[in-house]
């Protein structure tokens, strides 16, 4: 295909590829500093109950224990791990370092720190603690019940919200009115590298603190609110990130090994085991959305009303925003006459809830599409038609948010997506009447690009510095967790200055010398900072303009930037090399070729996906094998096309173990039931399906190149189109994810075909 | 007790405790910390190592049980800084994106390569299959053991 672009959407490894094949790059928990000290926490193993007393002499007798930590020594001020900047709004202090009462089987009692790992490990399992136990509250309904036991002093209502747009008009006869009930379950990031902190306060009284975390500035804000240090006395690093998907967004390792560090005055590392990160983390928040739609006989949506209850956990953290996400999608995505989101969010004495992947918007549309197939199904309509009839097209407003779709390809998606995968032919495909039952099923999704809104700006500031060689220094909190952005930031800056990305020098956060920025979350990388990236290198190129004007004594108008030099337009005369602009101004006029760059975002538009999935269920098992998915994406413009796709297949290994397998768990007691990937099934190399991935590009919105979000859209519809496809292949309705084997042969015991089929074999 | 083996090529002989694990005398004592540690229930396959030919996860298995015998870890795997097939493969077809699961796929591919030169897609999979993902979706991986294989394999 031929391309106006030098390198932009070409295929590039990321920066730090061959220190990953050769073992070489140092992850946080490869990190020893001299004089290291480890860390072990001890978990509650109760839902709900207060802390009696502890007794740590026993552990103190370990050798090698330097202290051991909890309520009775420790501060008890309250905090919030999801506060990026001081006055944030929704942000609730509810956290302590220490619990003295515990509200979920894993929460924070105790930590031993000793000189070596086994000895803080042996020393806590001998701390004990009385625990007086309280009723546990399991659930979001359950919550919210009148004389429900409390989870805190205010109430278990954390947030609710109302939102409604439009006016009913009069019915039109022939009008059908649908209702479905969906949940979605608790689900762990499963990011590989286990969740990991090292901190260090010097005896100069500095704190730092090495943490692969989305956030440097975050984490200070965190940090040095709780402990009362000054901003600049608390150095947050970036390290490498091995895995994230949200799971690593919120600060839950950092003020607890930053505390530790303070009060033992020696490096202190933290590193969880996978059971500690499956229940003393985060979760994606357990949901159960109840949606009423009402649409005319052609397919039309009148309108839409939809009553979310989401399970916040323990403590509030990001939920009340997650919750509020929900409702900022669908309008997105649909046309719609009417819509209104009602919202309810309470704690429960279960896991604590937070940002994963795509921040609400898999979430609420796995509802949505689930419920967009039963309106199909009760219209006589093809699943693809009725959303045909129903998307967004270039340039609507949003309703609920008032910003523009922008150039929002949705339709295209669709419509090009279902010519690759032979919809109309596969979907008229009977699933077969054997054991084996075959079927397709489809399902849209909208997201975001960036946290514009009414509430929040969008901004971020760089510098960039070309040195006497050309090479170039950027300097920007960069927050690579493993999604490209680096690479992406850099091609964007090769391709406005036109050189190579290889002579640019990028390193990720340090919040003692990269300028502010929010993070790495609300898919804002590429298309906030990356727009930065270009604007910033544009300015630089401007500045480089200039300095070459000056040198040689002609008019800044006369010139262009081509091929690492700058000369005249249309090529004519000498010119000067970028190394012999900076060198030269640097010489004879004392100037330097550096510049920083403040954009502020204006716009929001929605980011698009479209899946195709083919399943086989097998009838008497109840097990699923996706055999096939199709992802069309209306990313813009792709900026390193591999990543891009590895990002599309990756947020698709997901989005499968979201509809047939992954689940946290809990009993009745509260206790996750999953403590490891034995028991949390992530879908492996065998298992995955072979994915084709189509993007849609073209110009129109304000990221670089056109260029908008994919880690997240990218899995936001997965699940609805694998559960959409198991549902056309079983005749069923299954609307409580995920679709494993016990729940299939429980929903197909309730068909016409195999009802009864139990009873017979008993 | 004393445990003699050979690392990477090299012979090693050093004190360690008789429950010690593999993948903390390889990470801590020998300061080999390419191999990683995901969930030290032998499910995710990221501290996978090649003992005398076969994929291992060296969670599950006492340093002591190494004795006498011959360990590649993923620091192994390079010549003279130099990257081999495998691992240039990795980086050029996009298997690259957070690495954590990158040096026990590289291991388990190892493995799979130098007991079949032309392995089948599927051998490919079932070899990988140990070996968890959260990023690639896994395909690009697949795609660089096929190319690597396709190459002649490795040299270990």
């Amino acid at each position: 295909m031929a391309t106006p672009f030098k390198y932009v959407g070409r295929s590039y490894p990321p920066p730090d590829a061959s220190s990953k094949v050769s073992g070489a790059l140092v992850y946080g928990s490869d990190l020893r500093l001299s004089g290291m000290l480890y860390a072990q926490l001890v978990l509650s193993p109760h839902a709900h109950a207060t802390v009696g007393s502890i007794d740590t002499s026993k552990a103190l007798s370990v050798p090698g224990v330097v202290g051991v930590y909890s309520c009775r020594n420790a501060p008890s001020t309250r905090y919030c791990r999801y506060r990026i900047v001081p006055g944030q709004p929704g942000c609730i202090d509810d956290e302590t370092l220490f619990a003295a009462t515990v509200r979920f089987v894993g929460d924070r009692v105790a930590a031993v720190v000793a000189s070596s790992l086994e000895a803080a490990t042996t020393a806590a399992r001998l701390i004990e603690v009385m625990y007086t136990e309280l009723p546990p509250v399991l659930s979001a309904d359950a919550a919210l019940e009148p004389g429900a036991a409390l989870v805190h002093p205010g109430g278990n209502l954390v947030h609710e919200f109302d939102h409604a747009t439009g006016a009913l008009a009069a019915m039109p006869p022939g009008t059908v009115t649908t209702f479905t009930a969906v949940r979605t379950q608790m689900l762990h990031h499963a990011a590989i590298e286990p969740h990991t902190c090292l901190a260090d306060f010097d005896a100069s009284g500095k704190l730092t603190i090495w943490s692969p975390c989305q956030s440097v500035y975050g984490a200070r804000t965190v940090v040095a609110d709780l402990l009362g240090l000054p901003y600049n006395r608390v150095r947050v690093v970036k390290v490498p990130t091995g895995g994230s998907f949200g799971g690593k967004q919120e600060f839950i390792l950092e003020p607890v090994t930053a505390y530790l560090a303070m009060q033992t005055g020696r490096p202190v590392s933290l590193t969880l085991d996978r059971e500690e990160c499956i229940r003393a983390t985060m979760v994606r928040p357990e949901q159960r959305s109840v949606i009423r739609s009402t649409v005319r006989a052609d397919g039309v949506l009148l309108d839409l009303e939809i009553e979310t209850l989401l399970a916040a956990g323990a403590y509030a953290s990001s939920s009340p925003d997650y919750a509020e996400a929900m409702a900022h999608k669908l309008t997105r995505l649909y046309r719609v006459r009417r819509y209104r989101h009602r919202g309810r969010v309470a704690y429960t004495t279960a896991p604590v809830a937070g940002g994963m992947r795509g921040w609400g918007a898999p979430d609420i549309a796995t509802c949505a599409e689930i419920h967009m197939d039963q309106i199909a199904r009760q219209l006589g309509m093809d699943p693809l038609d009725i959303r045909l009839r129903n998307l967004v097209h270039p340039g609507d407003i949003d309703p609920v948010t008032g910003h523009s779709v922008g150039e929002a390809r949705v339709r295209q998606c669709l419509e090009r997506g279902a010519e690759a995968f032979g919809w109309r032919d596969r979907a008229a495909v009977p699933p077969g009447f054997g054991r084996i039952r075959k079927a397709v099923g489809l399902a849209c999704g909208a997201h975001k690009n960036g946290m514009l809104s009414d509430e929040f700006p969008e901004s971020n500031t760089m510098t960039l510095k070309m040195n006497e060689d050309g090479s170039l220094d950027l300097n920007a909190s960069i927050h690579e967790v493993g999604a490209g952005t680096v690479v992406t930031l850099k091609i964007i800056i090769a391709e406005e200055l036109d050189v190579a990305p290889e002579i640019i020098s990028a390193r990720e956060a340090d919040s003692e010398t990269s300028p502010f920025d929010f993070g790495c979350f609300g898919s804002r990388m590429t298309y906030v900072c990356g727009a930065n990236g270009r604007a910033l290198a544009a300015k630089l190129r401007d500045q480089l303009i200039e300095a070459a004007a000056e040198l040689l004594g002609v008019s800044p108008g006369i010139l262009e930037a081509a091929n690492g030099r700058v000369q005249r337009i249309g090529g004519t005369g000498p010119g000067l090399s970028y190394p012999q602009i900076v060198q030269g101004s640097r010489m004879h006029h004392g100037r330097d070729m550096i510049v920083t760059h403040t954009y502020i975002g204006t716009s929001n538009p929605g980011s698009y996906s479209v899946q195709f999935a083919e399943v086989e269920v097998d009838v008497l098992t109840g097990l699923t094998r996706v055999t096939q998915m199709l992802t069309a994406i209306d990313i813009g413009r792709a900026i390193n096309r591999e990543m891009v796709e590895g990002q599309c297949r990756g947020a698709i290994q997901a989005g499968i173990g979201s509809a047939l397998c992954e689940e946290v768990v809990i009993d009745s007691t509260g206790r996750a039931g999953a403590g490891g990937f034995k028991s949390y099934h992530l879908v492996n190399a065998a298992d995955m399906p072979p994915v084709t991935v189509l993007l849609v590009e073209h110009d129109g919105d304000d990221g670089p190149y056109g260029a908008k979000s994919v880690g997240e859209i990218a899995t936001v519809p997965t699940a609805a189109a694998v559960v959409n496809a198991v549902n056309r292949a079983l005749g069923t309705f299954m609307t409580t994810l995920p679709l494993t084997p016990e729940r299939i042969v429980a929903a197909l015991d309730e068909t016409a075909e195999f009802g009864g089929r139990s009873a017979s074999c008993a | 007790m004393r445990l003699s083996a050979v690392v990477n090529g090299a012979a090693v002989s050093l004190d360690i405790a008789p429950d010690a694990r593999l993948i903390d005398v390889l990470r801590n004592a020998l300061a080999l910390t390419g191999t990683k540690e995901g969930c030290a229930e032998g499910e995710c396959g990221a501290c996978t190592v090649v003992i005398d030919g076969l994929a291992i996860n060296a969670c599950l298995m006492l340093a002591a049980q190494i004795q006498g015998k011959s360990v590649l870890t993923v620091e192994g795997l390079s010549r003279a800084g130099e990257t081999n097939a495998l691992q240039k493969r990795f980086v050029e077809l996009g298997a690259i994106q957070c690495g954590f699961c990158t040096p026990g796929m590289l291991m388990s591919a190892t493995a799979l390569l130098a007991r079949s030169g032309t392995p089948s897609d599927d051998e490919v999979r079932r070899a990988l299959a140990g070996n968890l993902c959260r990023c690639t979706g896994y395909a690009a991986i697949i795609e660089a053991v096929a190319a690597a294989a396709d190459e002649g394999g490795v040299a270990t």
